[in-house]
């Protein structure tokens, strides 16, 4: 039934590539930012049923005890949400690197949640469009849940598309122990178009 | 005689796409590797003259490729090929042994001038 | 056609819409602008925005800006982080209840054709709707929460909720350390007499006046609830073994001070309570809780109305 979804393993390959030069760009913002190296993953790529989300999620980023998330939309050539992922000590270690006081408060904490989080997103989505000649428009980022278990981060029973694919990528930071999560989903009639864009794509090479 | 060059990418498709930048002039007989350790095998079987290495792999990455090539004496020309852009990946490739630092998506001209600039004859 | 079209459309849509350069100069401002600042935009063309609005964050917002030449990425602001960057009149002056026009800004690149960003658009939506709503809505669950976390007989908070207050406080020690709290439990001496005396209704006031006459004692950060039946307990934060057995001797001497009225009755009221300190690193929260608890009993046993501090060398069980 979902065969038509599927990757076919140069689809997939290339897709993890494309993927991979754009993370490139974005973990090279985000050492800018926090002044420090970020060690880049190896992409992966799941696609997933809607009633499955929440394990497909918990399976790419793991099960740490809670997480604070923000989402943004994207749309134009593809269209989907992207999510960033921070533990709760990834929340606190993003303030101390940029130099932020103790004292932070709850606004100027999620602000800069919004902000590094936005960079990232818009780095990586944009060197895939721009790999894949689409064109991408990005809606604010939004808090989406804080402390928050994975599992529940999503309610299944409010989906309305059946498969979605995922992409995963994180970034960490060698000096301490810092990991963030960028997750792009991407309901049915995009995965398709990507499909094709991956096509397209792998007959200039 | 070809010169033995190794292209190592866990992805086919960056393999492909850095093989079809390569000069067309120059004549070489081409090994891929997939991973760190098909990388290391290749090139004790002396199939790496040049060797053109992908940093983010699964298995062992290339910083392990470099670190290992480096204990047991670099004789390798090795070009680093990665979407990696901060200047430290950079550094730190340097002083593992690296000749030259290519971005990724790759460009021919790019990968021609690091050639010539070695003198690796084309 | 079309680029006039383009041209009308952002001069006279609802939205705030301007564009500024390297220099922070604007090049363009539209007539939500023009209206809303009061500054037209031939007087606004070509000043730098930060000597037009001196009250704007300019550290901050030049930042944002400059952030965009560098990234070629869009950025946002929320009126939920940031509630508002010029100080507008909103369009709910009666009943707003709030003091600007709450905004969200989108900071977009602006590309030439050869992809360098030459100045940055801006667009601001009046977001003060949404901001009262949801204001509304806050509100609204704060006080559901807050009833949800009382105690409907006295008023004062439930066991769920200093449950949840006492997991609260102990995180927060194993985490920054700080001082160590303690616990105080207390129950009424003779209380199913009182009952069985003069009535639930009396038996009721009991409670309410000396939850009342308790919680007079009180500072800003201790939590105080009701346990259950007679049951009350109070956790005091940053506060050792001496202070918290000075508070419950006040607390003890307030409750046996005067007697309660109920109708015609004057009831003596007397209270017994255990205190207990808590121990990082070694107390739980039902551990405290225990440890609490065979204080007071100690205290019943040793005659009522008086208070017992937990030690360990004390009986478990007599």
């Amino acid at each position: 039934m979902i065969d038509h979804l599927l990757l076919t393993p140069d689809q997939r390959d290339a897709l993890q590539e494309v993927t991979n030069i754009a993370m490139g760009q974005a973990g090279s913002q985000l050492a800018q930012i926090l002044e420090s190296f970020v060690q880049l993953s190896v992409p992966r790529i799941n696609i997933t049923e809607s009633a499955a989300i929440s394990t497909g999620i918990a399976q790419l980023v793991g099960t740490p005890q809670s997480i604070t998330a923000v989402r943004q939309a994207f749309n134009g050539t593809l269209r989907g949400e992207a999510m960033v992922m921070y533990d709760q000590d990834g929340c606190r270690d993003l303030a101390d690197l940029m130099g932020y006081e103790d004292d932070l408060d709850g606004a100027a904490d999620r602000e800069l949640l919004l902000d590094v989080s936005n960079v990232l997103v818009g780095a990586c989505l944009n060197g895939i469009a721009e790999l894949l000649q689409a064109k991408l428009s990005f809606s604010a980022p939004t808090i989406m849940a804080e402390n928050v278990e994975v599992g529940r981060l999503i309610n299944p029973q409010q989906l309305t598309w059946n498969y979605a694919l995922l992409v995963e990528v994180h970034f960490t930071l060698e000096v301490r122990d810092f990991t963030c999560h960028l997750l792009t989903l991407m309901p049915e009639e995009s995965i398709l178009t990507l499909k094709s864009a991956l096509d397209t794509f792998m007959e200039n090479f | 005689m070809p010169t033995p060059i190794l292209v190592v990418d866990d992805s086919v498709m960056a393999r492909k796409m850095l093989i079809k930048a390569l000069p067309s002039s120059w004549d070489v007989e081409i090994t891929q590797a997939g991973n760190g350790i098909e990388a290391l095998a290749a090139y004790r079987a002396g199939k790496a003259e040049v060797m053109f290495l992908d940093l983010t792999m699964p298995e062992l990455d290339g910083y392990g490729v470099l670190e290992t090539l480096q204990r047991e004496g670099l004789n390798s020309f090795v070009v680093v090929v990665s979407a990696d852009i901060q200047p430290m990946a950079r550094e730190r490739v340097r002083q593992l042994g690296a000749i030259a630092f290519v971005k990724k998506p790759v460009n021919a001209e790019q990968i021609e001038a690091i050639l010539r600039e070695y003198g690796i004859s084309l | 056609m079309a680029v006039s079209l383009g041209d009308f459309i952002v001069s006279e849509v609802n939205v705030g819409v301007f564009v500024v350069g390297r220099d922070h100069r604007l090049q363009l401002w539209n007539r939500f602008m023009a209206h809303h600042s009061g500054i037209s935009s031939e007087d606004a063309i070509g000043h730098s925005l930060f000597e037009l609005f001196p009250d704007l964050p300019q550290k901050w917002l030049a930042k944002k800006i400059d952030s965009v030449f560098v990234l070629k990425n869009s950025a946002f602001t929320s009126w939920e982080q940031r509630p508002y960057l010029f100080r507008f009149a909103h369009n709910r002056p009666i009943t707003g209840g709030i003091d600007y026009m709450r905004q969200n800004f989108t900071f977009m690149p602006v590309k030439n054709d050869a992809g360098e960003i030459e100045a940055v658009a801006v667009t601001l939506i009046d977001a003060t709707d949404s901001a009262i709503y949801q204001m509304m809505m806050h509100t609204a669950m704060q006080k559901l929460e807050e009833s949800s976390n009382r105690d409907g007989l006295t008023g004062v908070f439930n066991r769920r909720y200093v449950d949840m207050r006492l997991h609260d406080e102990i995180q927060r020690i194993d985490r920054y350390h700080v001082d160590p709290f303690s616990v105080l439990l207390f129950d009424l001496d003779h209380f199913k007499k009182i009952n069985d005396t003069y009535g639930h209704v009396a038996g009721d006031e009991v409670l309410r006046e000396v939850a009342r006459r308790a919680q007079a004692v009180l500072r800003e950060p201790d939590v105080f609830g009701r346990y259950g039946g007679e049951e009350f307990v109070l956790i005091l934060p940053q506060t050792d073994l001496s202070g918290a057995y000075a508070a419950a001797e006040r607390i003890r001497f307030e409750i046996a001070a005067d007697t309660v009225a109920s109708g015609d009755e004057r009831i003596t009221v007397t209270a017994s309570i255990g205190v207990a300190q808590y121990q990082p690193g070694v107390t739980s929260a039902e551990k405290i809780l225990s440890m609490a608890d065979e204080a007071l009993y100690a205290s019943k046993h040793g005659g009522r109305n008086r208070v017992t501090v937990y030690s360990p060398q004390q009986p478990v069980t007599p």
